[in-house]
């Protein structure tokens, strides 16, 4: 094994490090793009709804981490967030005719705005007190949803036009897929590249302590509100992503349960990592899918699952894994 | 070679080829022995007092049919799977059965939200669907339904049957509405408003609405009793139908009550107790313990079968009402069972009683089973059948 | 004038209940700063214990007082078995085994009792109505202000009159030197999590009237006594009753006079515009770490 002896500062910020490095993420990705062709030829087809959701799911837990890991504020209404991507691409693209990226961006700036807007109380509050306002902005689109029929259709819901990327030969599932992984991918880099950035640097020392951070000249205001608006940005994407994946779209998709979810996820994949997110997000999904067959005992054991994964391991799955990695980094001494 | 050799050569072929494409599976989801359904429900989670007796007696009522031998020598196998109420996740378990248990027909998915959900896919893959548990008018004007049967009521007929019942035979003038805010109660109101436009000389006063959620209905009830309203119709839950006539007769207001089938549950006796009578409900079946002999009958086989489906008798009759008529197709489709055999024998059902539903009905252009209601009122504690059947014009 | 005040009434009846919620939530996070989100399923099974207890004939005070302490003795197990071995877990890690707990407790009441709505016989009257010109209360709902009261005030001399109050109050603000001083901070994080159970317990039994038995029956109550906590401040116990009172006549008085259909959001709406003027609630005082 290779020993490389950290000299720079750069050095340490390199987000692929060698020749290894890059062979396993340009495996990755090659592994990604061949899925969505792979998977019905191998007679799990069914699947690629899952790799959506699960694309979903990673794209909001990246951002969420970005909010609660990195800078310390706690998000439970995110499943508003989502919510307005989710009927901000649809409409957009449903009222407007806009083709679908252009309605994806605008799904993803308006979301930003309203995180934007949800981070001003955020200036002052912490803790339960920035739960319990999060949590009512989540209620507030619920209902705001659900009763503005004019706007959303209300209980009778909202088709969504179908995406196509012209590509014959591929269902309307494989495109999406296609969609979705390159979506999640692109914004899982994005959210490497913030987190080492000068902003992720930023982010991590309001988390460790605002008052020092305030002091070292990193401007509160500007940051707090920055770290909600990227949060919600992604959360918008993520809910484009669930209304191509449903076609149709109802409030009850994004209840106050679905925050829950999201905000387990970051926890159950690590708190304040990138990988982490992804993590969370693959096995939230997967978990009470897998699980589905068993009926009414599926509370119980997804609970049980969630219970034992916090306590053999505190600081969330790739915790695990980063100690796993220490452990061999000076293996066999 | 000789040609009696030849000949003798290609009749061995062709009787294997024969013999080999009829012991193909002819279609999906049913063998010579088997026929799978599938089901996604909301088995766990706040949904879970309809999911858990409605899939359970559907299990259970097959078990019975395959207790008796099956279906033309076939058994029923029924996959179900939990979806928590949540439609991406009602999503991932249909593409699922679809896909990969391969069902042959996808029975009663629940909720509204969840039916919209799949029902691209379930169109798009031309999978049939039995009684799809949302309002029957979400499919009006709905083209490409060939291999969708439904037997659930309508709730807008319903809104506009109880208006004109009230109007008609309970003097009523000024009508209040309590409902939940989805489209259940708004569709139950919808046809309340509709059944009004028709009745000169009476008025909806009031519409009050509450959130499945909303642990107390305090101020709904006091709202309906400002409206001085003469009639009030419920389009609620069995808990928050019992809590608002509880919270009415607290507050001394008795106006004459009027409820959707929802509320046909004997157990609003127990929950209500003394508030609940004297209730003019409509119904699509027989009521469990009204003396309906068939009725009593399968209710006694499913408690014989899964005991804890005694416990909910309503909703557990009402998981057999929702897959009898795709029974009563199966049987007359015959052995030789494809898809379309079955719509085309589906096709053929006119007037059919069965052990619950009566008198469905299906037709080329009619997929809507069941346009029919009556009236009961509740009595100390059991329910009085007060009317004949009432038929709604059919529209899909 | 009349009809203001009977929305009043209702509108208190029911922030008692989410008074005696947000009692449960405010006492655990003032000494572990844990949210705990087991706290409503946890009621729920206490008071489907009740219910079983009931049903096997046992009178009613010895069968409320076996339910508080079942689910006094699972809150204390929880936190020995499940929360103390995980010593470097995170205060959000802490949080979502709760939710892992919560997730448990409901399916295990779906398995064993089912999903359907039931009734909690009590020996308050439902239909028993006191009135006072125009305005109704009924017996229950008076009961169950009156035990939120009283309630409140039995937490409050056991927390800032007793010596285990003291401990509580040393361990909540500094656990290293409480023990430093002899104190013995395992037992008193148990007892804590033990008492605040057996309220969450008692709010159980009193809502359950109220509102039906069943296995979600403290869903919205829930959500509601953790916001009315809030708004009263996390930290304060008078303050959790203050909270819960507020948000029941702020909504009912909404409800009765604007919309139903935005309720929740409005009571929501109130709480972040008092957070804006006083951002620890409206008689929290949290306890401020200096740099």
């Amino acid at each position: 094994m290779v020993r490389t002896l950290v000299e720079r500062y750069e050095d340490d910020l390199f987000l692929v490090k060698g020749a290894a490095g890059w062979a396993s993420v340009i495996g990755l990705l090659a592994g990604l793009a061949a899925l969505p062709v792979l998977l019905p030829r191998i007679g799990l087809g069914y699947l690629l709804f899952i790799v959506i959701l699960m694309a979903a799911n990673v794209i909001v837990a990246v951002g969420l981490n970005l909010l609660v890991g990195y800078t310390g504020l706690i998000s439970l209404g995110h499943a508003g967030f989502v919510a307005i991507g989710a009927y901000a691409s649809g409409l957009l693209a449903a009222r407007f005719d806009l083709p679908w990226p252009v309605a994806w961006i605008g799904a993803m700036a308006i979301s930003a705005a309203c995180g934007f807007v949800v981070g001003l109380p955020a200036l002052r509050l912490t803790g339960p007190y920035l739960t319990i306002a999060t949590l009512g902005f989540g209620i507030a689109v619920y209902q705001t949803l659900t009763n503005w029929t004019g706007l959303s259709g209300g209980r009778m819901g909202l088709a969504v036009p179908p995406l196509s990327l012209g590509i014959a030969g591929l269902t309307s599932t494989q495109q999406l897929c296609y969609v979705a992984l390159g979506a999640a991918a692109l914004l899982v880099w994005v959210g490497y590249n913030l987190a080492r950035s000068h902003i992720g640097r930023a982010l991590v020392a309001i988390r460790d302590s605002d008052i020092a951070a305030e002091m070292t000249g990193i401007n509160l205001t500007w940051y707090k509100t920055l770290a909600f608006a990227l949060s919600a940005a992604y959360a918008g994407i993520a809910g484009a992503v669930i209304a191509q994946a449903l076609r149709h779209l109802e409030p009850q998709s994004f209840t106050f349960l679905e925050s829950i979810t999201y905000f387990a996820m970051i926890v159950i994949g690590g708190l304040g990592t990138v990988a982490g997110s992804v993590i969370g997000g693959v096995v939230l999904t997967l978990l009470p899918h897998y699980l589905s067959e068993l009926k009414q005992w599926l509370p119980v054991v997804y609970g049980a699952v969630i219970i034992v994964m916090m306590a053999v391991e505190p600081r969330g799955i790739y915790g695990r894994w980063v100690r796993i990695k220490l452990y061999f980094k000076t293996w066999p001494l | 070679m000789k040609a009696c050799t030849r000949i003798a050569l290609a009749l061995v072929t062709v009787v294997t080829l024969a013999a080999v494409a009829a012991s193909q599976p002819a279609e999906r989801g049913v063998t010579a022995t088997e026929i799978v359904l599938g089901t996604s429900m909301p088995t766990s989670g706040p949904a879970a007092f309809w999911g858990v007796p409605i899939a359970g007696a559907m299990d259970a009522w097959l078990k019975n049919i395959n207790d008796q031998g099956g279906i033309h020598g076939r058994r029923l196998r029924l996959v179900a799977r939990d979806d928590g109420y949540l439609p991406p996740r009602a999503v991932a378990n249909t593409r699922e059965l679809v896909e990969r248990d391969n069902v042959f027909a996808l029975v009663a998915s629940l909720g509204t939200a969840n039916v919209f959900a799949v029902r691209d896919y379930v169109i798009e893959t031309q999978t049939l669907w039995i009684t799809p548990l949302a309002g029957a008018d979400i499919w009006a004007g709905f083209r490409r339904n060939k291999y969708v049967f439904s037997a659930y009521p309508s709730y807008i007929e319903e809104g506009i049957y109880l208006t004109t019942y009230a109007a008609q035979h309970l003097k009523s003038k000024t009508f209040a509405v309590f409902y939940q805010n989805d489209l259940y109660g708004q569709q139950g109101t919808l046809g309340i408003k509709r059944g009004i436009d028709r009745l000169p000389g009476t008025k909806l006063v009031r519409q009050v609405s509450y959130e499945v959620t909303d642990a107390e209905v305090a101020a709904q009830a006091q709202k309906l009793r400002e409206s001085g309203a003469d009639t009030v119709i419920l389009y609620a839950t069995p808990r928050h139908g019992a809590l608002i006539v509880r919270e009415m007769a607290r507050l001394g207001y008795r106006p004459t009550l009027v409820s959707s089938f929802t509320l046909c549950d004997p157990a609003m006796f127990a929950l209500a107790g003394e508030a609940w009578n004297d209730i003019y409900l409509s119904s699509y079946f027989p009521l469990p313990g009204t003396g309906d002999a068939k009725v009593e009958a399968v209710l006694q086989t499913l408690s014989r079968i899964n005991p804890a489906l005694a416990r909910n008798p309503f909703n557990a009759i009402g998981g057999v009402a929702f897959i009898e008529p795709f029974l009563e197709g199966l049987r007359r489709t015959g052995p030789n069972l494809t898809k379309d055999r079955l719509v085309s024998a589906m096709e053929s059902i006119r007037n059919w009683d069965g052990e619950i539903l009566r008198g469905v009905t299906y037709g080329p252009d009619r997929r809507q089973g069941t346009n029919r209601l009556f009236m009961v009122k509740s009595e100390r504690g059991q329910y009085r059948k007060l009317t004949d059947w009432y038929v709604y014009p059919t529209r899909f | 004038m009349t009809q203001l005040v009977q929305y009043l009434v209702g509108g208190l009846a029911a922030g008692s209940l989410y008074a005696l919620v947000a009692l449960g939530i405010v006492l655990l996070y003032r000494s572990s700063r844990v949210l705990n989100f087991a706290h409503g399923d946890l009621a729920t099974l206490a008071t489907f214990v009740a219910f079983t207890l009931l049903a096997s004939g046992i009178p009613f005070p010895v069968a409320a007082a076996g339910s508080l302490l079942s689910a006094a003795a699972i809150g204390a197990a929880f936190f020995f078995l499940v929360l103390r071995p995980a010593r470097e877990a995170t205060l959000l890690g802490k949080v979502v085994t709760t939710l892992g707990l919560a997730l448990v407790f409901s399916g295990i009441m779906q398995l064993v009792w089912g999903a359907d709505t039931k009734v909690l016989p009590f020996p308050l009257s439902d239909t028993r109505v006191y009135t006072l010109g125009q305005v109704v209360i009924s017996e229950i709902n008076l009961g169950t202000i009156l035990a939120g009261l009283a309630l409140m005030a039995l937490l409050y001399v056991l927390v800032q009159r007793t010596k285990v109050g003291l401990a509580m109050r040393a361990v909540a603000q500094d656990t290293t030197a409480a023990q430093a001083l002899g104190i013995p901070a395992r037992r008193i994080f148990g007892l804590t999590w033990a008492l605040a159970s057996a309220l969450g317990g008692a709010a159980g039994i009193l809502l359950a009237p109220v509102v039906y038995l069943d296995p979600f029956m403290m869903l919205d109550p829930f959500l509601k006594g953790f916001a009315a906590a809030v708004l009263g401040g996390m930290d304060s116990l008078p303050g959790a009753v203050v909270g819960g009172f507020l948000l029941g006549a702020a909504e009912s008085v909404f409800a009765g006079y604007v919309s139903f259909k935005f309720k929740t959001t409005f009571a929501f709406a109130v709480i972040i515009l008092v957070l804006m003027v006083r951002s620890e609630g409206l008689l929290g005082h949290e306890y401020r770490r200096r740099v």
